[in-house]
């Protein structure tokens, strides 16, 4: 695994073509026929109300879930023929949430985002070393770096998450809201980070109920309802005041971003008061 | 990890230890000076010969059984993701205790002694299949962890009952054995016992220990540990049988001792932590130590006589780590 590649020339595109999965007991597909390419070098925001089945379509293209029906592949390569380290060396996942019995230190979690590129015998070189630190320090978690994952804040342990993620070094990066739990702040440094990792040629995946971020970051959106996607495209192609409401059931106008900055002129989402509609 | 060689070393340097002065000490009064002198070949020939054919294959068998049990006890937890969970808890003790109480009961045990071992192996095997099986069809395709807990209760409770059903059908010394053979004895100790439970334990110990980091990243759960690169399904069985196995033989050979399984890796997690590199292997080495000097203590406190090695576990184990717990919540 050592002499592969340096991690960085590999650029490749996530498929799922035609994808559908009925949960087992559910009435309803919680996906049906959808298509999509996580790009290199793209920003992609998944954005859909609760039970669009945008988790499920996360999982379908990790490989965590098999598809009942389409397929995913990964270099034009069946995502199922991947072997499972060999996979994680490709997309690294951060799941909604998690939980452990067994306490660990913010370094040994963000360490195990190196395990796939290491044999069970072998242990950490300079470079995993690094690249721990590195993660660590983009996450801004690096202070914590000793102390127990079970003494952080919500915020703090979903950084340590996506820093774990990072250290994997995978060119395909699947996030769940992963801005759950994080302040203002921490909001914007996630997408500038995410902004900066798509500059670098990774093809990302982002799950948020956050339009506005976003509208102002994502390169494409796709809108999911109810299984189906409704909408895809540029923010400014998706985020429309009438698919809007009919999806959220609920009143909302479409402003452009103020500005100053790039993002001038985004559609930002402001859902009305029952009283104001 | 940069502690792990060194705290390695320094658990390996205290169950040697442990190993020295349970072989220096016993009923017979001899003492560490005639031990020197019989390892090198000298001292009497009755000196010589319970030092090398009572005390050390005995001291052998309680470092391997205590290495077993550490080891099973912290991969069980792990698989389980559960801190209660012990080398009993999925039913395979209660296999081998109806192996060994069956060949008691029907008398095998006193014409041929190897059938005792033999019935309490082939008997844990029997449970470990059982609950495998129960679980695979429960849940087809995957092993659920919920449901391999539930089929290892139920099972275990099964295999319960039938040892009741034995020991009411059993005649009063027959049912003493029985009963002292559950509660964990390594009084049967010889070098055949012992190298056969070494061979045993060599194949399950790599096997478990190869798994260090799948254990890691299985503790965060089953979902996060695909996507760090873990084999789930398959480090799960190989997790099951190689622990299995291991518990299966320790049981075969010393009885069902009890709480060493539970304590061990527990001491260990609360003095250095939840990395699997360091707890798998400090797990068995600190479970050699403790079962040597509860082994130690059992055969000593009323000599002539010798008290179950279990019974020494559970009266010594419970307040050792109800302090351990008690210090941890300080910190």
């Amino acid at each position: 695994m050592r002499d592969r590649a340096p991690p960085g020339e590999w650029r490749p595109a996530l498929r799922g073509r035609d994808l559908s999965f009925t949960h087992r007991r559910a009435e309803e597909a919680a996906v049906r026929g959808v298509s999509l390419a996580v790009s290199p070098g793209t920003l992609l925001a998944v954005v859909g109300p609760n039970g669009a089945g945008k988790t499920t379509l996360m999982r379908l293209l990790s490989g965590s879930l098999p598809p009942q029906q389409g397929g995913v592949t990964l270099d034009e390569r069946p995502l199922s023929s991947f072997a499972d380290r060999e996979r994680a060396l490709a997309i690294a996942v951060v799941p909604q949430s998690e939980s452990s019995p067994f306490p660990v230190t913010v370094r040994e979690m963000v360490g195990m985002g190196r395990y796939a590129h290491l044999s069970p015998w072998e242990r950490y070189g300079t470079r995993d070393r690094a690249l721990v630190d590195q993660a660590m320090a983009r996450c801004a978690v690096a202070e914590f770096a000793d102390r127990q994952l079970s003494g952080l804040s919500g915020g703090e342990r979903q950084r340590a998450r996506i820093a774990r993620a990072l250290a994997q070094e995978a060119p395909v990066l699947l996030l769940d809201e992963p801005t759950a739990g994080l302040d203002l702040r921490y909001r914007m440094e996630l997408f500038h980070l995410l902004r900066q990792l798509r500059s670098a040629g990774l093809a990302v995946l982002v799950i948020t109920h956050d339009l506005n971020l976003a509208a102002r970051f994502a390169d494409r959106l796709l809108l999911l309802d109810r299984g189906r996607p409704l909408a895809r495209g540029t923010p400014d192609e998706v985020v429309a005041r009438a698919s809007l409401e009919a999806v959220y059931d609920w009143p909302l106008r479409v402003v452009p971003h103020p500005g100053p900055g790039s993002d001038t002129g985004a559609p930002q989402t402001v859902p009305l008061r029952r009283d104001e509609a | 990890m940069a502690h792990t060689p060194r705290r390695l070393a320094l658990l390996a340097l205290v169950a040697v230890a442990a190993l020295a002065f349970s072989v220096s000490f016993g009923a017979s009064g001899i003492g560490p000076g005639e031990l020197w002198g019989a390892l090198a070949g000298s001292g009497d020939p009755t000196t010589r010969s319970i030092l090398l054919q009572l005390r050390l294959p005995r001291a052998a068998l309680a470092a391997l059984v205590g290495g077993a049990l550490g080891l099973s006890g912290c991969t069980f937890q792990a698989l389980l993701r559960n801190p209660l969970a012990e080398p009993y808890v999925l039913g395979v003790s209660g296999g081998a205790a109806v192996g060994a109480v069956a060949v008691v009961v029907s008398g095998l045990g006193v014409v041929l002694p190897w059938t005792l071992p033999a019935g309490a192996f082939l008997g844990a095997l029997a449970a470990m299949a059982l609950v495998l099986e129960v679980a695979r069809r429960a849940s087809p395709g995957r092993m659920d962890m919920r449901v391999l807990i539930l089929s290892g209760v139920i099972v275990g409770a099964f295999f319960n009952a039938v040892i009741l059903l034995l020991l009411s059908l059993a005649d009063v010394e027959s049912f003493r054995s029985a009963i002292f053979w559950m509660m964990g004895n390594l009084s049967g100790a010889d070098w055949g016992s012992t190298g056969l439970l070494a061979l045993l334990l060599v194949p399950g110990a790599l096997a478990v220990l190869s798994l260090a980091r799948a254990f890691n990243l299985l503790s965060r759960g089953e979902e996060v540990a695909f996507y760090l690169g873990a084999s789930v399904q398959r480090v799960k069985l190989t997790a099951y049988t190689a622990a299995s196995l291991m518990v299966a033989a320790a049981v075969a050979a010393g009885g069902v001792i009890g709480f060493v399984g539970l304590i061990v890796p527990h001491a260990v997690r609360l003095a250095w932590g939840n990395d699997h590199r360091l707890l798998l292997p400090a797990s068995f080495l600190a479970g050699t130590a403790f079962l040597l000097l509860a082994d130690t203590v059992a055969r000593l406190v009323v000599a002539p006589a010798e008290l179950p090695t279990g019974v020494v576990t559970a009266v010594a184990g419970v307040p050792f780590f109800v302090a351990l717990l008690l210090r941890g919540g300080r910190r």
